[in-house]
């Protein structure tokens, strides 16, 4: 006999508070008056009733009664403080959760601001080009960076859109610097050639010097003021200074005639040095055909023209100046080329983007991770808050000023985990640095206060959202008699976290085993050669006579097992250049890898014959050359010795084969390559008894400063130059490891709180089973299952997807390691025993609980 | 203040509030005047009268003490005051002697 539910909600609804208990009642008492004689007729009465008083004079104030923010504010505070202090575990486990995640994200974000600020510099960005090749060759297309020399001249004349173009020769073309020399002074240093218009294409500020004409003769050099500074100790008055350059067949004296600006850290580039470019030219008359293809072609384009429209223009250019050529041309915007480098058959195929594109993910998931953590972690703690919930709404509080309450909770949580993660980021950004081999630095600047500004907002209406409408949504009646309900979505909601956190922190296990392992099978694979006791180091500067006899003489050291020469190195620096030989077809395009050494390379390397033997000092040596194995099947030779092969005009006999062997990076298959020697090279490898690398060094470092007093003896480990070629992949495997950690805190994190919320739930009856006879192993048995399961269902989860993803990882590389059953089995099983040792502590602490305590509160 | 107006619904529930002296609530007023007028009101109808009563200032209200009928909700009770009975006297005195000015004759 109840009056009509949603007439009487409706009622309470609009009427005024001061009213409606009067109103209530009385409509109650006509009501049950009524029952008796017609139901049907008193529920209508009633609301018809109800309906009469929808008047105005009844109806409630909008405005709620206006509560005194700062008041409210403070008493919020002080309650947050006392419960932190009163519950500094869960509070501590919040606050590192959120921090961590906060702190990581911080990372990710300077370093994704610096890589796309990379090369970005330049005052005349959106207008400056890089004008790229494309090569048709038989195993796809090619595209490089390299274009002919006289390409930029023509393309400003002949073309109105560009306004400006010069010719670089990059500073990646010497990979082992040049040494400048003033009087008894030599640094190495950095060098790049540039063309007449340079200065008009990139920004690059003379600070002294004639800013309109600033190489003006073949002969002349601008240095950096780090350079100036090191050298003269000023950068005044040394316009017209005379330098000696040491470099190859680049060796001469040049006179200064002006000073540079500093680059800026986000060059990608650097220099130190710009030459004019018709120096390299007259070493190198080859630059001036149009058959050669090396350095690179800038273009400042006029405003706002079409890139695609002017790229199709100049696709056939090269064609127009060079019938014999093969290759197309196209521009693409000069800040691309740090991230997006890489092309496949003629297309962009990202490049760096790639990692930049998947660290924003991973940060975005970490911070995602970190407030779910937190909103679970605040519901599952519900428990200790809602006798304070049920007080306050019993006594009057309205629902928004309970969620305004719990929102400004977290909002202090975020905050406090915003300042330590600011704090962390601060301590470990110089070891940051180290890896990333970035100089990052915190500057707040107005972009970094806002964005932290507006993470602080989300984080804190994110994770503080649902613990606040999840708290507030309370019954009183039923809370302050004790009873509270969970649903069964909600523990499928907790449940679901705790497995994609899981799954995560497999997957990411599972990858930091397969990088290890690759990692690991790259510096031990057998490449061919051998590298191990072997060092290198430069004789630029010396005439090639006196090199010859220098490395007679080397030879001769005790300890020094031999010593050989090159230009070309085993690392993936060499040229490519089409050969032909017997029985070749004319439409047959192959590029063979070009490596220029000296007498006494390959055995230095203690490279593998297959047929024939090495270089032999007997014979010419332009009339010798050695091909590997892969060159021989891609020609086709059977019995290749003493075949005849034919480039750059000469004849040359094949001398030898070796077997295969790696001179690039393990990312590429063995590719078709040859040997050329020569007498004598700048670039030494010395091959060192074991065990008297010290004694030894010491005597080459005498003999060499004999040779060329004042210059440095730089020698390096040939197998740290090998690591070297790896330094991305080492930092992939550095940070993933990191983050497998960072991932396996957080859901340790996680599953440690839901472990205590279901530990405490399950407080009655695991106080039951104890009575009736359970052990405390058979408890701990119990609630281990339950997350047992959870785990479990995360690994199935995670071992495709980290199948997948370690295979694509491993395609990039040639060569590489197999992916093993235990890899995937040992993440699991290691994910399993983390979750137990995270467990273990509340169970077995409830397992311990005696009954009598739990079972006596009701 | 003088020229407060009294409707006339509104003087039949000023009426029995002042009749049932200190007892006076929604149902109680709602029972007796559907009693004398034969006529049936809706509770709503009452409470606003009760209401313009109150802005006006012919009663007064205070609440009752929690009982277990009602579903706990306390009761409202009205009491007359003293404007309010002037005004009632004012209004008799009114209708009588306009009643009286009527000449003994019959009208059939």
């Amino acid at each position: 006999m109840h009056p009509p539910k949603n007439a009487l909600k409706f009622l309470r609804w609009f009427c005024r508070e001061d009213y409606v208990e009067e109103i209530e009642g009385d409509l109650t008492e006509v009501f049950e008056k009524q029952y008796g004689q017609s139901s049907r007729k008193a529920r209508w009465n009633f609301t018809w009733s109800v309906l009469d008083y929808f008047r105005p004079e009844f109806i409630k104030s909008l405005r709620s009664n206006s509560i005194n923010p700062f008041d409210m504010f403070r008493h919020n505070f002080l309650i947050s403080l006392r419960n932190f202090k009163r519950h500094k575990s869960s509070f501590l486990i919040n606050l590192t959760g959120l921090s961590t995640g906060l702190a990581c994200s911080l990372f990710i974000y300077l370093w994704i601001s610096d890589e796309l600020n990379v090369d970005r510099f330049n005052d005349k960005d959106h207008q400056l080009f890089q004008v790229m090749q494309n090569f048709s060759r038989a195993a796809g297309i090619t595209t490089g960076d390299y274009t002919q020399g006289p390409l930029a001249a023509a393309l400003a004349q002949e073309m109105p859109e560009v306004e400006y173009a010069t010719t670089v020769v990059p500073p990646y073309w010497f990979p082992n610097k040049g040494v400048i020399s003033f009087g008894d002074a030599h640094l190495q240093a950095s060098p790049q050639f540039v063309s007449r218009d340079y200065f008009n294409v990139f920004t690059c500020h003379v600070i002294q010097g004639n800013k309109n004409n600033v190489l003006p003769d073949k002969n002349s050099v601008v240095i950096s003021e780090d350079l100036a500074i090191k050298l003269f100790h000023t950068t005044e008055n040394i316009i017209g200074k005379t330098i000696q350059w040491n470099h190859q067949d680049l060796t001469d004296n040049y006179s200064i005639t002006g000073v540079f600006e500093n680059l800026p850290a986000n060059a990608s580039a650097p220099f130190d040095l710009l030459f004019n470019f018709e120096a390299f030219q007259f070493k190198r008359p080859g630059m001036k055909e149009w058959g050669n293809n090396d350095p690179c072609t800038y273009l400042i384009l006029r405003e706002n023209t079409p890139i695609d429209g002017f790229s199709k223009k100049i696709a056939g250019f090269i064609k127009t100046k060079d019938p014999k050529a093969a290759s197309t041309l196209f521009v693409r915007p000069f800040s691309d080329k740090y991230l997006h480098g890489n092309y496949e058959n003629g297309l962009p195929s990202g490049g760096r983007i790639f990692y930049v594109r998947l660290l924003s993910i991973i940060g975005f998931f970490i911070l995602v991770i970190a407030c779910i953590n937190f909103m679970n972690l605040s519901t599952a703690k519900a428990t200790r808050r809602i006798k304070e919930v049920g007080v306050k709404k019993a006594i009057g509080a309205a629902r928004t000023t309970l969620i305004w309450q719990y929102l400004s909770e977290s909002a202090l949580v975020s905050f406090l985990s915003l300042l330590l993660a600011v704090g962390i980021v601060f301590v470990l950004l110089p070891q940051f640095n180290t890896i990333t081999g970035k100089t990052l630095f915190l500057n707040f600047d107005s972009t970094l206060v806002t964005g932290l500004g507006l993470v602080l907002l989300i984080t804190s209406v994110l994770a503080g959202s649902y613990p606040a409408l999840y708290l507030s949504s309370f019954n009183p009646a039923a809370v302050l008699k004790g009873k509270l309900n969970t649903s069964i979505g909600e523990l499928f909601a907790r449940q679901g976290l705790v497995v994609f956190q899981f799954a995560v922190s497999v997957i990411l296990i599972v990858a930091v085993l397969v990088v290890y392992k690759q990692m690991e099978y790259i510096q031990n694979k057998n490449l061919g050669y051998k590298k191990e006791n072997i060092i290198t180091f430069e004789m630029e500067g010396q005439p090639l006579d006196k090199l010859e006899t220098f490395h007679s003489e080397i030879k001769k050291i005790p300890g020094v097992i031999n010593a050989g020469t090159y230009y070309h190195n085993l690392t993936g620096d060499h040229g490519s250049i089409e050969l032909s030989w017997e029985g070749k077809t004319p439409d047959q395009h192959m590029d063979f890898a070009n490596l220029e050494v000296g007498y006494d390379f390959i055995e230095t390397m203690d490279i593998e014959f297959k047929e024939g033997h090495s270089f032999s000092k007997e014979i010419k040596p332009e009339s010798q050359i050695v091909l590997n194995e892969a060159a021989i099947d891609v020609m086709g030779l059977k019995n290749p010795i003493g075949k005849t092969i034919r480039f750059w005009g000469y004849e040359r006999q094949i001398v030898g084969v070796t077997r295969n062997f790696n001179f690039e990076s393990l990312h590429e298959a063995v590719k078709p390559c040859f040997f050329q020697v020569y007498p004598v090279m700048f670039n030494f490898v010395v091959k060192i008894q074991g065990g008297t690398e010290q004694r030894t060094i010491q005597q080459i470092h005498q003999l060499h400063n004999t040779y060329a007093s004042g210059y440095p003896f730089d020698y390096k480990f040939l197998d740290e130059n090998y690591r070297n070629l790896y330094v991305s992949e080492q930092r992939v495997s550095v940070l993933s490891r990191y983050f497998a950690g960072i991932a396996i805190l957080i859901s340790c994190l996680g599953l440690f709180g839901l472990a205590a919320f279901t530990a405490e739930k399950r407080l009655k009856e695991i106080g039951i089973r104890k009575v009736l006879g359970s052990s405390e192993l058979g408890i701990v048995y119990l609630l281990s299952g339950d997350f047992t399961k959870t785990v479990i269902v995360s690994i199935v989860i995670a071992l495709p997807v980290s199948y997948f993803m370690t295979k694509h990882w491993l395609d990039s590389f040639a060569f590489r390691v197999d992916l093993e059953w235990w890899y995937f089995i040992g993440a699991g099983l290691g994910a399993l025993i983390i979750a137990w040792i995270t467990v273990g502590m509340h169970t077995v602490k409830a397992a311990r609980v005696n009954p009598t305590q739990c079972l006596k509160v009701e | 203040m003088k020229q407060q107006s009294l409707g006339e619904f509104e003087e039949l529930v000023l009426l029995v509030v002042a009749a049932l002296h200190d007892e006076a609530y929604g149902v109680a007023i709602l029972e007796n005047l559907e009693k004398k007028l034969g006529k049936k009101f809706n509770i709503s109808a009452i409470h606003v009268a009760l209401k313009r009563l109150e802005d006006k200032g012919f009663v007064k209200s205070r609440f009752g003490g929690i009982t277990a009928d009602r579903g706990g909700r306390r009761k409202k009770f009205y009491a007359i005051t003293a404007f309010g009975k002037r005004m009632l006297d004012n209004q008799y005195a009114l209708r009588v002697g306009l009643y009286q000015q009527i000449p003994k004759i019959s009208f059939g």
